[in-house]
């Protein structure tokens, strides 16, 4: 998995992950958003549109980020999903907690 | 040199390094030999020319001394005119006088003869015969002889072609002087003073030039006809051009013509009487164009330098053996402590850690590699004793887990058939764990004598933290649904879902299919907590495998107070559920392919009149032949539940 940093347009801090994110790339994920949290960001959209799998570990990191960025008032969006990972979020119920949009545009336009 | 790779370093040492020294010594040899050789070459030809010369200028002598006789007869009747008693008188006398002469003769031209009126020849001629001189008259017409013509011809006096002596066994020439009468102003010939002589003396001292023990001359005609030569029966008999045309041999023609041409030279020359080799050396007699060759036999001269090379050789292999001697003692000591060290490691290689390493005075490279060496045991050593205690730390932590996930799979209901008292229904479950503990549940269990419950759940993560999580799960739910006195499966999942989610700070869930079913009536309420929807198998109608209405839940533990609902359907008599976790459709093979739902709908449709059993069973096969021996990386949990609609007796 990679995450990257793709730019802060306005107050959302846009960051777009690829490749499969599991157990491990999860606590990647966990560490980095923490490093942005602990930075003052509060607004964050991730790009999805280059993930192409994610496991159920995976759904726990972006859970307890979301979790985390609720109790400071922040934002978390999930944008551009592939099929398969859309399909996860749909049958475990998360997409009910968790703002899902269909492409980048629709994310920042909120 | 594939042999090479199995010898010693000392054999490959002095393998090169002797190879190295055989050249140079062979180059020294053959340089010197070489060398020598010219340079001896060399000398021989100026020592060859010299003594040749000399020796021509010898002969030259004698042949000069044997011309003044006739020369000074010649002058003496051109200028005195003396009477025919005066001549013989004077012939006699000289033949007398040089016992080196064997005749002299005066032959006149022909005068007119007033009274017969025709010309009238006159000579005189004296021999020595018996060691007394007597005159031997000259009874033929001598203008045509050889003798007398030439030298009238050619207007100067010559040397005859060597001929043998009347009285036999010498070999003579003769030199033939033209004498002139002035007349009216103007030379006129007049005739020929000629003189026989032997040449036995040419023998003796050609002969006598002594040229090592096999070294020779020859000396030859105008012609090429041999005068002397050691083998006495080519004199007179063979020309040197016919000795060349019995032998075929055009070398030994080419040098014929050079000599008789009156040319000098120096060649490699192979004998004529027999094939040894000689070098030769060849000059003319200015006197009268003979030839003399001298030859050298080269064996002799070069025999001095085969003796050097022979001693010089013998010094190469001496040399060559000592430095053999030197190289094999160096390397044998400087190899000693490496054979030492390898067989020091070979030990090594076979496990055994505690042999010791040799210890080297020397601090050279083979010094430093022995101390190299032992600290890299010393390491090996360390590191296998960190091994073994790491080794029996992760051994004690694998069992303690594989004792919990003993635990965890002890709480699964496993005996089947589980209700054989219970006709109404059919009822599979079966967990294939995967290595890694995981947080697959499946659990099922009567409530009252008409309604069955059954859940299918998988946790999120691995490891013990989701094995314990999905222990709470099924103990959890099992207390709820006895608890709850409408049987109530979504009353069930809030009271679940706020259980798990109250004090979750790293948000573990679970998914989870709960099932309440009526065995009497086939009546199935359920709801889903975001689990895979599972398949109702209808073996009767065109499209066998439905997916299951969603009933638009969440997993649990996730968010509190979340009101699940539930959904009705009614199976008929024949008719199954499958439930199943992800790790079906998840299932990998080595290309990171999935299994995916479509496989596994194409693989249930057939499947759909099968017993319960035999239904998962052969999805288990058919997974694995699918994985093809990539390791199974979740747990696969499924369930089957048929209607049978049969009756209780």
């Amino acid at each position: 998995m990679e995450i990257k940093e793709l730019k802060s347009e306005g107050e959302a801090l846009v960051a777009t992950l690829s490749g499969r994110m599991d157990a491990m790339t999860g606590g990647e994920f966990t560490d980095q958003m923490g490093i942005w949290i602990e930075a003052g960001l509060e607004n964050f959209i991730i790009d999805c549109s280059k993930l192409d799998y994610i496991s159920s570990a995976g759904l726990r990191a972006i859970l307890m980020a979301a979790k985390r960025i609720k109790s400071l008032n922040g934002s978390l969006q999930l944008a551009a999903l592939q099929e398969s990972v859309n399909n996860v979020f749909s049958i475990s119920g998360f997409d009910k907690i968790i703002p899902i949009k269909e492409t980048l545009e629709d994310a920042l336009n909120q | 040199m594939i042999f090479l790779r199995h010898q010693g370093i000392a054999f490959k040492l002095s393998l090169w390094v002797l190879s190295g020294v055989t050249l140079v010594i062979a180059a020294i040899l053959t340089l010197n030999y070489h060398s020598t050789r010219r340079l001896m070459v060399e000398k021989i030809e100026d020592n060859a020319l010299n003594l040749a010369q000399s020796t021509a200028n010898r002969i030259n002598t004698l042949l000069k001394a044997a011309e003044k006789i006739p020369a000074g007869v010649a002058l003496t009747i051109a200028e005195l005119e003396p009477d025919d008693t005066e001549l013989k008188s004077l012939l006699a006398n000289l033949l007398e006088q040089n016992p080196e002469l064997f005749g002299i003769a005066a032959a006149f031209a022909p005068k007119p003869d007033s009274a017969a009126n025709n010309l009238k020849l006159y000579s005189r001629y004296f021999i020595r015969s018996y060691d007394r001189i007597k005159e031997s008259p000259i009874n033929y017409d001598y203008r045509s002889h050889d003798w007398y013509q030439i030298p009238k011809v050619l207007d100067q006096p010559i040397w005859s072609e060597p001929y043998f002596g009347e009285s036999g066994g010498i070999v003579m020439a003769s030199y033939s002087h033209p004498f002139y009468r002035e007349k009216e102003g103007s030379k006129k010939f007049a005739g020929i003073v000629c003189v026989d002589l032997s040449l036995n003396w040419l023998r003796n001292v050609v002969s006598s030039l002594k040229i090592g023990d096999t070294g020779y001359a020859f000396l030859i005609t105008r012609n090429g006809t041999f005068v002397t030569h050691p083998n006495l029966d080519l004199i007179m008999n063979e020309t040197i051009f016919s000795i060349a045309e019995a032998r075929n041999n055009p070398e030994i023609r080419k040098i014929g013509r050079h000599m008789i041409a009156g040319e000098k030279g120096f060649t490699a020359f192979t004998g004529l009487t027999n094939n040894q080799k000689y070098w030769m050396v060849y000059t003319p007699l200015p006197a009268n164009g003979w030839s003399l060759g001298v030859l050298f036999p080269q064996n002799e001269l070069m025999a001095d330098i085969h003796d050097l090379t022979k001693i010089m050789l013998g010094l190469g292999l001496g040399g060559f053996f000592l430095i053999m001697l030197v190289i094999l003692l160096i390397s044998g000591k400087i190899t000693k402590p490496l054979r030492a060290l390898a067989e020091s490691a070979d030990e090594i290689a076979t496990g055994d850690l505690e042999g010791a390493i040799p210890i080297l005075k020397s601090e050279d490279e083979v010094g430093r590699l022995a101390l190299s060496f032992a600290g890299m045991q010393q390491s090996l050593k360390e590191y296998i004793k960190n091994l073994t205690e790491t080794t029996a730390v992760k051994e004690r932590i694998e069992s303690e887990l594989n004792i919990a996930r003993d635990i965890q799979m002890g709480i699964l209901p496993k005996i089947f058939p589980a209700f054989p008292y219970l006709p109404e229904f059919d009822l599979y479950a079966t967990i294939k764990p995967a290595r890694e503990v995981g947080g697959d549940l499946y659990d099922f269990f009567m409530i009252d004598d008409q309604h069955l419950c059954f859940t299918v759940g998988d946790v999120s993560g691995k490891g013990v933290p989701a094995a314990l999580f999905m222990a709470i799960t099924q103990t959890l739910i099992k207390t709820q649904v006895k608890a709850q006195p409408k049987r109530s499966s979504t009353a069930t999942l809030h009271q679940v879902n706020n259980d798990l989610a109250r004090d979750n700070p790293s948000m573990m869930f679970v998914t989870l299919f709960i099932g309440i079913f009526n065995i009497v009536t086939g009546e199935l309420e359920y709801c889903n907590g975001g689990h895979n929807p599972p398949y109702r198998l209808s073996p009767h109608k065109t499209d066998p495998v439905q997916v299951l209405p969603t009933t638009d839940g969440i997993a649990l533990g996730v968010m509190e107070d979340f009101t699940f609902t539930a959904k009705r359907i009614t199976l008929t008599p024949g008719e199954a559920l499958f439930v199943f976790t992800d790790g079906v459709t998840e299932a990998m093979n080595k290309r990171d392919e999935l299994f995916t739902e479509e496989r596994l709908e194409k693989i249930l449709a057939p499947l759909t009149k099968q017993p319960v059993q035999e239904i998962t069973d052969q999805l288990i096969q058919e997974i694995e032949i699918f994985a093809d021996g990539a390791p199974q990386a979740d747990d696969i949990t499924m369930l089957v539940l048929r209607y049978s609609g049969k009756e209780a007796k």
